[in-house]
């Protein structure tokens, strides 16, 4: 009886707050669900991606939204773990009846939430992954890549190296997807552009390594030319401290993704270590436009911080969900991702086009070295930069397409 | 004289001082907390957020000291012991009330403070990364053996190591409370017939073993990505020293932090694609041939 009793009351509360759930289905809101990780070593970045979402979300609807209705977001953290990823994503789609989805930082996530999205024909704005899985073989219609991916930055950064007078190449990496599609793109298009380069060896660690020195030592010990060291997140801080502390940047000139960003460079402060060659879509001391300078400006004032680099997703994100919808004219799934495909948007970097063929966003890339700055008191900043534009080394249609079939 | 320079090479020497200065960290860690899995018998999961508050810590007070080598020293010094303070305030408001339930009971809280302290840090310090800088006295590197770089920090580790060993070793056996607690660990109920206050016993030894944790924490501090999730990987590798070494077993830690430090150095000299897996391996090795630790379990 006692049971019974429970059951019913469980059960009443259910209902309850499925209706609860349900109220906030109204129509007169355009509603964004984002998942990604904001907890863990990768919250840095979806945070920054968030803040400067809201700052031009928060603008548009002052202004008085999109076809007069106002955007509004709910956040999921899924704690870098996919399957609760896919399930917050589910739960965003059928229970707060978002119209589009954004996120998220995790690969696994991005992929099994683009798959998802396929199902349920929701446009989903990947913003935080680098697998470039994402707008290559699993892309389709509802998923557009924001963010740069391994393949973009790995071709820029090969394109500046094989400038360089380098030869023998060690690769050392964070022992998953992301450090070992990194390594690959750069290496692979490296001896397509200089097929003298050989590779002497290579060097995994385990995500979260907090000691490099073996690993340094060992490479020192190599002599080579250049390193390609495909590190992410947590680990490049780490790794730069230990390069430093070893001396093995003086020694063994290298290269590492999103070195030359703020996120990385800001917390090492005057210690970080000069000479490390870096690519990034955006330095927000780059470019030194007036455009530039007025969004930092904004963002400073907002968040009392400087934007990393990947605030140039988050507003990018916004900027097509605005016009993405005014050129579709109403809160039509369909007809918003026919409206993003050829879009440019203006932004920080300059425009940037939504690529129709596969939904990539076409980011340039900014290669530079860390380096003092006497107008930069507190941290190191990138100089001696090359912005490679988007056509030097984006892979062409045909090549995306092949890989869908 | 092949042999001889084979095994004395440079890479090799320097290498397996590179894995000493990785053991003395996990050795720090590990012993707290062994020490309170065999005093207190408790799965100390909440371990790893110590170290990770004790890093956070020593990123605060270094920088409110001006971020010089003042402020490092100070660090090293406020920061174990703020740690310390912060898990006697814990013993004594929660897990005493639960030494009498079963392990599991413990382990289940345990994993709930490490999961608050994760939400709390992040609540307190915010999301960015931080970088303790290297005191300007350990900055660079000394060259040994044949040219080969080694941190000067490293070489402080070193020295800190033995140090924090050999107090620990007298704390434990010439201390009348480490005395008392080591008889606590095989017979509780009889070292409280014979009057003395066990609770308050069982409180200090959970305090000196986070105070470890702590001090782990801020050792590691200028050298590292001081941010979220540094609880994890530790507290994985802790865990697993303390079970290769014995439960419970102090010097099974030490033992324990030797073997998995050098199994990664070495490793990485011998098969640098996987240098990975060789601790792991080491563990499996070890527990296949002494399935209950190197050392005498006390549990």
């Amino acid at each position: 009886m006692k049971k019974a009793i429970y059951l019913s009351v469980f059960m009443v509360g259910l209902l309850g707050l499925s209706l609860f759930s349900t109220s906030s289905y109204g129509g007169n809101t355009i509603k964004v669900g984002i998942v990604d990780t904001y907890s863990g070593p990768p919250a840095t970045m979806s945070q920054d991606i968030l803040d400067a979402f809201k700052l031009v979300v928060n603008e548009i609807n002052a202004k008085g939204g999109v076809l007069g209705k106002k955007i509004e977001f709910v956040t999921r953290d899924e704690k870098f773990k996919p399957d609760i990823g896919l399930a917050m994503a589910k739960e965003l789609v059928l229970k707060e009846n978002v119209d589009l989805l954004m996120g998220t930082i995790s690969s696994s996530t991005a992929l099994a939430v683009s798959d998802f999205a396929k199902k349920e024909k929701i446009p989903f704005l990947v913003t935080n992954s680098r697998t470039e899985k994402i707008t290559g073989e699993k892309g389709h219609r509802y998923v557009f890549g924001i963010a740069e991916n391994t393949a973009m930055a790995g071709r820029a950064a090969a394109k500046a190296l094989s400038q360089k007078p380098y030869l023998k190449y060690w690769i050392a990496g964070d022992d998953y997807e992301y450090g070992h599609s990194i390594a690959e793109n750069v290496w692979n298009n490296l001896k397509k552009l200089k097929p003298g380069v050989q590779l002497v060896d290579q060097t995994w660690w385990k995500v979260g390594e907090s000691d490099f020195t073996p690993y340094i030592t060992q490479i020192m010990s190599a002599k080579p030319d250049f390193l390609i060291a495909a590190t992410g997140g947590a680990t490049m801080v780490t790794f730069a401290k230990a390069a430093k502390a070893t001396g093995l940047v003086s020694r063994v000139p290298m290269y590492q993704h999103t070195v030359i960003d703020y996120g990385i460079m800001g917390p090492l402060g005057m210690d970080g270590p000069e000479g490390v060659y870096g690519t990034a879509p955006y330095l927000f001391y780059y470019p030194d436009t007036a455009a530039n300078k007025a969004y930092v400006e904004a963002f400073r004032k907002a968040y009392g911080r400087y934007p990393q680099m990947f605030a140039l997703f988050g507003y990018s994100a916004a900027k097509f969900i605005e016009k993405g919808f005014q050129k579709a004219g109403a809160v039509d799934k369909e007809k918003f991702i026919n409206a993003l495909e050829g879009m440019v948007i203006d932004s920080p970097v300059g425009n940037l086009e939504m690529r129709a063929c596969d939904h990539q966003l076409q980011l340039p890339m900014i290669f530079g070295v860390t380096k003092k700055n006497p107008n930069f008191k507190d941290f190191l900043v990138a100089s001696d930069i090359v912005m490679v534009p988007s056509k030097d080394f984006m892979p062409t249609c045909e090549e995306v397409l092949k890989t869908r079939k | 004289m092949d042999l001889f320079t084979a095994i004395f090479s440079p890479k090799l020497m320097s290498q397996i001082l590179v894995g000493l200065s990785r053991t003395v960290i996990l050795f720090i860690v590990a012993s707290g907390l062994s020490l309170i899995l065999g005093v207190l018998r408790i799965p100390n999961i909440w371990h790893g957020s110590l170290y990770m508050v004790g890093a956070f810590m020593t990123f605060t007070i270094s920088g409110a000291f001006g971020g010089g080598s003042m402020g490092f020293w100070m660090a090293l010094i406020l920061a174990p012991i703020s740690v310390a303070l912060v898990s006697l305030i814990a013993e004594r408001s929660f897990f005493q009330h639960l030494y009498e339930r079963e392990h599991l009971m413990l382990l289940l809280l345990t994993f709930a403070f490490s999961l608050v302290f994760g939400d709390l840090v992040k609540m307190v310090w915010g999301l960015e990364y931080k970088s303790v800088p290297v005191p300007r006295v350990f900055q660079g590197s000394v060259h040994l053996f044949g040219g080969l770089p080694f941190p000067i920090y490293n070489v402080f580790l070193l020295a800190i190591g033995p140090v924090v060993a050999i107090a620990l070793w007298i704390i434990v056996n010439k201390t009348k409370i480490g005395k008392i607690s080591r008889a606590a660990a095989v017979d509780r109920e009889m070292v409280g017939a014979v009057g003395i206050n066990v609770s308050w016993v069982f409180a200090f030894v959970f305090m000196i073993g986070c105070l470890l944790a702590g001090l782990g924490g801020a050792l590691v501090a200028p050298t590292v990505n001081v941010s979220l999730g540094m609880d994890h990987t530790l507290i994985m590798e802790a865990f697993l020293i303390v079970i290769i070494g014995g439960l419970g077993n102090v010097w099974g830690a030490l033992v324990g932090a030797l073997i998995f430090g050098l199994a990664q150095s070495l490793g990485i000299l011998i098969w640098p694609q996987f240098g990975i897996v060789f601790p792991y391996a080491a563990v499996i090795i070890v527990l296949l041939l002494r399935p209950t630790g190197l050392l005498k379990s006390t549990w």
